[in-house]
């Protein structure tokens, strides 16, 4: 077998389409076995153009007089499989043009299955972020931000001291003849709103909610940031609290009375529990607030001497003498008013 | 995903991508089921059967019911059908390796199925 026949067999039997044409007439002159197991079709198509209807010839005649070299790709359809065939012209001497097509279907099949693949992906993702967008909102109601931010990153919260800071604890007046005598469903409905307002009211004048326990309501001053007019601050929305309720009793059905209580001093915040935790303060001001709070008539203020004193001058404030307060000794304590 | 599914245990995306490939060929070369794909473009075939196999295996997908019944609702698959596929689909996990056990596994969910597709 010469040489020349050798050539001829391995260029028949190559994984690869070949083809030569004629530059001019774009008749093609050989193809090799897998150019014809691709193309063969019924008919032996002898041009170019009758065998690739789509093939832009005018595009290709540019390309290969410019660089010599012409690509594109062509789909069919073998049985029920789309082929996607990449074809390489390339001119060569004598008006010769060398046709080499490459099968990619696989390539292209498997683009198709990373871009599928990709945006299952992507969309888990967005799910997930979204997902954590929803407990990151739902932790930040129960604790502060630079506590949330503190226990994203130890999984731990170490409990912190914050001093000084002032401490509202609020309560309702009846609120368990309420709930036995009235739908406790329309009860709570309402506390929600009346919690929510008072949420409103306390983040305008930099408070901290720190929990309800049923009929009760505390909010903070002074933490987790530090604020030197905490007491001030605390009066502010003490009195607005009162004048939200005085408002909204006078449009609606049940009349809410409230007693609040009013201390400074220092108290430790942490998180509490495991499974169900809780952000949740402690120390001697938010047991005086409490205590405060009982002394106080309905829709009135009690003020333990030491904020009384930092308020006298900018709020109304009167004494009602000194009380026994239980665990706290005697202490003159003062009614906060609403001066306008 | 969820850690301990089939999806991972078999090694993710780059190997279940070899299953979905090996899936995808011997159901178009298959003439009962092939057919169906007759005039249905490539990549959406491809889309298909990468969902298919990732819901199955408890990877990164999944259709809801009203979803599956939706998108075949428009094919009168039969039982035979889809126990032609059932079989395409054993036979295909098996060349690849997949145990008996998690094989039965699969099928069970491809089973639950079933009534959304078949009319």
């Amino acid at each position: 077998m010469t040489i020349e026949a050798i050539n001829e067999q391995l260029l028949r039997a190559i994984g690869v389409g070949v083809a030569l044409l004629d530059r001019q007439t774009l008749q093609f002159g050989f193809r090799n076995d897998t150019f014809d197991e691709w193309f063969g079709g019924d008919a032996q198509q002898t041009q170019l153009q009758q065998l690739f209807p789509d093939l832009d010839v005018n595009a290709m005649q540019a390309d290969l007089t410019n660089a010599g070299r012409f690509t594109s790709e062509i789909r069919f359809k073998k049985k029920r499989r789309t082929l996607v065939v990449a074809l390489d012209f390339t001119a060569a001497e004598e008006d010769l043009l060398v046709l080499v097509c490459q099968n990619i279907t696989r390539i292209k099949e498997l683009e198709s299955m990373i871009d599928s693949y990709s945006m299952m992906v992507e969309r888990n993702t967005r799910e997930i972020k979204r997902e954590k967008e929803q407990v990151e909102k739902l932790l930040l109601n129960i604790m502060p931000r630079s506590v949330y931010e503190e226990f994203k990153t130890f999984g731990v919260v170490t409990p912190q001291m914050y001093d000084p800071v002032s401490v509202l604890m609020l309560d309702f007046v009846g609120f368990t003849d309420m709930v036995a005598s009235q739908d406790p469903s329309v009860t709570v409905t309402e506390l929600n709103d009346i919690y929510s307002a008072f949420d409103r009211i306390g983040e305008q004048f930099g408070c901290e909610r720190i929990k309800t326990i049923g009929d009760a309501y505390i909010t903070v001053a002074g933490l987790p940031d530090p604020t030197p007019d905490h007491a001030k601050a605390i009066a502010n929305t003490a009195i607005r609290f009162v004048r939200y309720l005085t408002r909204r009793n006078l449009s609606h059905p049940h009349e809410w009375q409230c007693r609040i209580g009013l201390s400074t001093g220092s108290v430790v915040g942490s998180v509490v529990g495991i499974q169900k935790y809780v952000y949740d303060i402690f120390g001697p001001a938010v047991n005086l607030a409490s205590r405060l709070q009982e002394f106080a008539d309905p829709m009135q203020i009690t003020v333990q001497d030491d904020v009384a004193n930092v308020l006298k001058d900018t709020f109304d404030l009167k004494s009602i003498g000194e009380k026994a307060i239980r665990g706290f000794g005697n202490q003159t304590i003062w009614q906060l008013s609403d001066s306008n | 995903m969820a850690e301990g599914t089939l999806y991972e245990k078999y090694g993710g995306f780059s190997q279940i991508s070899r299953i979905v490939l090996s899936f995808y060929d011997t159901l178009l070369d298959n003439d009962e089921i092939g057919p169906f794909f007759d005039d249905v473009d490539m990549s959406r075939i491809v889309d298909h059967q990468t969902k298919f196999m990732a819901s199955l295996l408890g990877g990164p997908a999944s259709y809801t019911d009203n979803q599956l019944r939706q998108l075949h609702s428009h094919l009168s698959i039969t039982d035979a059908h889809f126990d032609e596929l059932e079989e395409v689909l054993r036979g295909t996990l098996s060349q690849h390796g997949m145990t008996a056990e998690d094989i039965e596994v699969v099928i069970a969910e491809f089973e639950k199925r079933r009534p959304l597709i078949v009319r």
